[in-house]
């Protein structure tokens, strides 16, 4: 038989853990049917409901924003499909931990009004995410989707999923809200009680400028400025001093921005300080303790590039390895890391890094 | 070393038919004139199936914000992130960056498409 793809053709990842820390499966709407209760489904399933789209782009790849080889063999859209997925991504590439981090398009924390059906969605995706994905394979981990603008109602989410054994962190989309205001502390602190760490995504931001550019080519390479004012909002509103076991994974948007923004922080914080008192940590110091940056869209770089960022860094230990399966940037695990990095190195990204980060993980091998 | 790929009706234009020869991934396809080329399928960036993507053609322009569509028929587009090579130009790429898609060369004898693993003109 053929193999799905031609890659994994230098095997660089079968020597190590794999544990790819952004995995996008998808729902169709019907398939939350028998999780969603009414008064919401009959939104849906009689008026044809659906959540606004924000992002005005689909243009840019051979199938939209989906890699064109993973539409399931039945035709239906990429993500949707478990053992299409496990075929061709987890099976394929000898992945040891994958980590979903959703499609709910885009999400109920993005909806602009009706946070009653925001949260009702929220809570039938959990459901069926658990069901359907993580009860079904030992290798997929999952994240807890809430409506954050009703902040107790999250919190009840988080409380009502967030032990789950599987769920490993709550997942906040990077959109048109600054997560650090105090108003969403509550979401943190139950988080924290069930040893979930916090995960941000963007969805549909409309970066840099408040409003959409002209080009999707603007918008995708700035997306990792959306990424910088969460982790600004976040240290300067006192969230990680308030919240000592908290940690933050800043997913798909790469960590080549990382160095300057630590370098930018520190600066700014030793003249800004008495602005935000609260704040008794060097940020470069929480960037390096307290949050990691998933790899992917890595861009193309040599050992000796890699090796620069790391040393403005001062470490490697939090950069994660992630695919983004099934979009069109995907990033193949054995050829979008730069050839040449030594093994410890390697050993770190594609997977210890992010089993220290997540404390839900299990330890090497036990799975 | 050659290998059969196909039978030459077949292939059709605008399509790939994957094939391997010698345990090396090809495609075969047609350009928009009918000429058949043989390439390598496994895209030089991340290494995408190429035969999984599309043959098309490509916008392309003199002045900021007018589109012309050009090469129809003769682009071959990755199925990951779309990268764009032309058929016709032995795999180079349209954006101005390194790395073509290796061209075989392509043949039909008795009916059948070849390729054989020596380098396409």
């Amino acid at each position: 038989m053929q193999t799905l793809n031609n890659e994994a053709k230098t095997n660089q990842t079968k020597k190590y853990s794999l544990i790819d820390t952004d995995i996008h499966e998808r729902v169709m709407y019907e398939d939350l049917f028998p999780y969603l209760e009414q008064p919401w489904r009959r939104y849906i399933e009689d008026c044809n409901w659906q959540q606004e789209k924000h992002m005005p782009f689909t243009q840019p790849a051979v199938a939209g924003v989906d890699r064109a080889d993973a539409k399931t063999p039945d035709g239906k859209p990429a993500g949707t499909s478990l053992p299409f997925m496990q075929e061709q991504l987890l099976d394929a590439n000898n992945h040891e931990v994958g980590i979903l981090t959703g499609a709910l398009d885009p999400s109920p924390s993005s909806m602009h009004g009706w946070y009653e059906m925001a949260t009702a969605l929220a809570s039938a995706y959990n459901d069926w995410q658990i069901n359907e994905w993580l009860d079904k394979d030992s290798r997929l981990y999952g994240s807890v989707h809430i409506a954050a603008q009703e902040v107790g109602n999250a919190v009840k989410e988080i409380e009502r999923v967030g032990s789950h054994p599987k769920m490993i962190q709550v997942l906040l989309p990077i959109d048109d809200i600054a997560w650090g205001d105090p108003y969403y502390h509550p979401i943190f602190e139950a988080a924290e009680r069930h040893d979930l760490m916090i995960g941000m995504h963007h969805n549909e931001p409309p970066a840099p400028l408040g409003k959409w550019p002209r080009y999707f080519i603007e918008w995708h390479s700035l997306i990792a400025t959306s990424h910088m004012a969460q982790i600004t909002s976040m240290i300067f509103n006192g969230v990680f001093e308030k919240y000592p076991k908290l940690k933050l994974m800043m997913i798909e948007g790469g960590f080549t921005y990382v160095p300057f923004l630590m370098k930018k922080l520190d600066q700014q914080f030793k003249d800004l300080r008495h602005e935000v008192p609260w704040v008794t940590t060097m940020p470069s110091d929480t960037i390096k303790n307290r949050m990691a940056f998933t790899t992917q869209p890595l861009e193309e770089m040599s050992r000796k590039e890699w090796n620069l960022l790391v040393e403005q860094m001062g470490t490697d230990e939090i950069i994660c390895f992630s695919t983004d399966y099934p979009h069109w940037d995907y990033d193949s695990p054995d050829e979008a890391v730069p050839k040449g990095l030594e093994d410890d190195v390697l050993e770190r990204i594609y997977g210890e890094n992010a089993r220290k980060f997540y404390p839900k993980l299990p330890a090497r091998g036990d799975i | 070393m050659a290998a059969v790929i196909c039978r030459e009706e077949e292939l059709e234009k605008q399509e790939m038919i994957p094939g391997s020869v010698d345990n090396i991934p090809v495609f075969v396809c047609r350009t928009s004139e009918g000429e058949i080329r043989a390439f390598i399928d496994r895209c030089p960036h991340q290494g995408a199936c190429m035969s999984k993507g599309k043959i098309d053609g490509a916008p392309m322009s003199t002045a900021p914000g007018e589109y012309s569509f050009e090469h129809e028929g003769d682009i071959v587009r990755c199925p990951w992130h779309g990268r764009e090579y032309n058929l016709r130009e032995s795999g180079k790429p349209l954006a101005p960056v390194k790395g073509k898609l290796k061209e075989f060369s392509a043949y039909v004898k008795d009916s059948y498409v070849y390729v054989e693993l020596k380098r396409g003109s």
